[in-house]
């Protein structure tokens, strides 16, 4: 894709912080653009439609001499993953970006990587995972990377993505955890937007240089990798767990620092006009700006109607989710993601996420939009009328 | 809200059309989106491009099933799918040397033609049309501004820069809009014969 872009600020848009930009970007290159603030040493990487235009963006940055980095062009994703967690481990700060099929070969590492506590931060831009052959959003393939330790956080635009894969370091040093920041295919990796980069004092500032206390290094003599017994790897996978106990208060805080110094925050969700809900639209990624607007019109008509945005998926944060629907009646999940022989991945997560909970509320699982299907603001105002009028049922019920 | 659709085919720069226009529109101080979906990433596969431009944040994302134009590079992707969503008030512009009236039959629509490669081979672009079509495409909506347009075409033509921005200009002047006169110059075109592909444009 081409660049395009312009420095200006504008008449009609917010005042910019001194030293900010306004460009207009894609997402993908807004990522780009996060990362190169981020200041990485290391990027190993390999090229996946539709994840390429993050790798270069970042090399055209590497040219052009704005991005101290070094880029490494690996034979496939496995070996970039693995490139990525040697290279965190000499304690360098690693960034990476793959999609679809490139996460999938990277799975071995991706458990390797947690393991290891290296806090890389990784985007992975959604995509249908073949077969059949797609290019189509749905976030099937970073769900499938539940289990493998890493943090999760779904975005919803360009900016949300360039803003989180700076706060995503933040939190991942912190606790060395790594971390993906997951945006789907097109609506967001390839729209262009207007989009606000930084400065970068003010990401030096709020990202200060990663020094970890232990590293890979022949003045200090330490090694990873070797054999360990039974005992030793309990003790590993029970701190691993620590840690991620942690994510929701460091990510909190992460978000809430970054607002102070940047004038944006996202939280790790977001109740969007909640109050006096009767019912709650609950969806992550790109489906949230169209759900908005579903919602603000279901307002208008007198719907008592709010949204639940899901950023934080790993962990899911259950102690914050159950605050945030207590006391709503109704719960309608919303999403393409398919597991089968489960249904809604979301909808399986969150009913677990409330089970046990005083009061619960009811929930509705709703597949809408597999396999990149559109899901239009009218469609979602069609199913909340829906989830309005009927019980819900156990499984996930296929809506087109 | 302006909601645009454009479609075209692989190779022919319907995207970077997208582009421009949303860069023209950013420039002015509006919110924008505008995302391209394809299938193969090869040249001649339909390429879909959507563009939303607005006064405010633009929060949407999904396609655009009700456009308010439809801006369509190849008269062959003029199907009933890609004009299911129009309205009678939707503008549909064709690069075609047809007159608009015989695109009726696909519906009450308000269509407009561009015979966008004659214009393409006046100004020495060879098949390249992205840079007609958009001049069209301001005439026909009442923006972007045409020689705001028209200076972008130029700022981001990766080589035939005059060309293409002329290119701008010609397809502002020699649209053919359903219900209108014909504009005057249109005859000139008639004499070009489309030659062979050249390199070359905006593309």
């Amino acid at each position: 894709m081409t660049t395009l872009t312009t420095g200006a600020s504008q008449a009609g848009m917010p005042e910019l912080l001194p030293g900010d930009v306004r460009m207009l970007l894609t997402g993908n290159y807004a990522v780009s653009y996060g990362a190169m603030r981020a200041r990485p040493q290391v990027v190993p990487i390999y090229p996946i439609t539709p994840q390429t235009p993050i790798a270069e963006k970042i090399s055209d940055l590497q040219l052009a001499g704005e991005f101290d980095v070094d880029l490494m062009t690996a034979e496939s994703e496995h070996s970039a993953m693995s490139a990525c967690i040697t290279a965190s481990l000499t304690g360098v700060r690693v960034f990476t970006a793959t999609a679809s099929q490139g996460l999938m070969l990277m799975h071995e590492m991706l458990h390797y990587a947690s393991g290891a506590m290296t806090p890389i931060v990784m985007v992975n831009v959604n995509r249908t995972i073949g077969s059949p052959w797609g290019f189509w959003p749905d976030q099937t393939d970073s769900l499938a990377q539940r289990d493998t330790g890493w943090i999760q956080l779904y975005t919803e635009n360009g900016q949300e993505s360039l803003d989180t894969v700076i706060q995503a370091f933040r939190i991942a040093e912190q606790l060395l955890v790594p971390a993906m920041v997951i945006h789907e295919a097109f609506y967001i990796s390839h729209a262009l937007e207007p989009v606000v980069v930084p400065a970068q004092e003010r990401v030096d500032e709020y990202l200060p240089p990663f020094a970890p206390q232990h590293r890979l290094d022949p003045e200090i003599g330490e090694s990873w990798g070797n054999v360990v017994n039974q005992d030793m790897f309990y003790r590993h996978r029970k701190r691993l767990g620590e840690a991620m106990a942690r994510v929701p208060e460091t990510a909190i805080a992460a978000d809430t620092e970054y607002e102070a110094l940047m004038g944006r925050g996202y939280g790790i969700l977001e109740r969007y006009r909640m109050e006096g809900a009767e019912i709650a639209v609950v969806a992550f990624g790109a489906m949230c700006g169209t759900a908005r607007v579903a919602v603000d019109r279901l307002r208008e008509a007198g719907v008592s109607v709010g949204l639940l945005k899901i950023k934080l998926f790993r962990p899911f944060p259950i102690e914050q989710v159950r605050a945030a629907v207590a006391g709503v009646p109704k719960l309608v999940v919303m999403e393409r993601n398919f597991s089968p022989g489960v249904g809604g991945v979301l909808h399986q997560e969150l009913k677990a996420a409330l089970y046990g909970m005083a009061d619960p509320p009811q929930v509705h699982g709703y597949l809408a939009g597999v396999g990149g299907v559109n899901v239009s603001a009218r469609k979602i105002e069609e199913l909340v009328g829906k989830a309005m009028t009927e019980e819900p049922v156990a499984e996930s019920v296929w809506q087109r | 809200m302006l909601q645009l659709r454009i479609q075209g085919r692989g190779g022919q720069g319907a995207q970077l059309a997208g582009e421009i226009l949303a860069t023209a529109y950013f420039r002015e101080g509006k919110y924008v989106q505008a995302y391209s979906t394809y299938g193969g990433a090869r040249r001649g596969t339909p390429v879909s491009t959507f563009i939303r431009v607005d006064s405010a944040p633009i929060r949407e994302r999904c396609d655009i099933e009700e456009p308010d134009a439809i801006v369509c590079f190849d008269p062959s992707l003029l199907s009933p799918a890609l004009l299911g969503g129009a309205r009678p008030d939707t503008v549909v512009l064709v690069n075609s040397n047809r007159a608009p009236s015989s695109f009726c039959d696909l519906g009450d629509y308000r269509f407009a033609t561009l015979d966008a490669l004659a214009v393409a081979q006046k100004n020495d672009l060879g098949r390249i049309v992205n840079s007609a079509v958009l001049g069209a495409f301001a005439r026909v909506i009442g923006s972007p501004g045409i020689e705001h347009l028209a200076n972008v075409v130029r700022d981001v033509s990766p080589r035939k820069s005059e060309e293409n921005a002329g290119a701008t200009m010609d397809g502002y002047r020699l649209v053919r809009i359903l219900g209108k006169p014909d504009p005057e110059g249109l005859e000139a075109l008639a004499g070009i014969t489309p030659g062979s592909a050249t390199e070359g444009g905006a593309a």
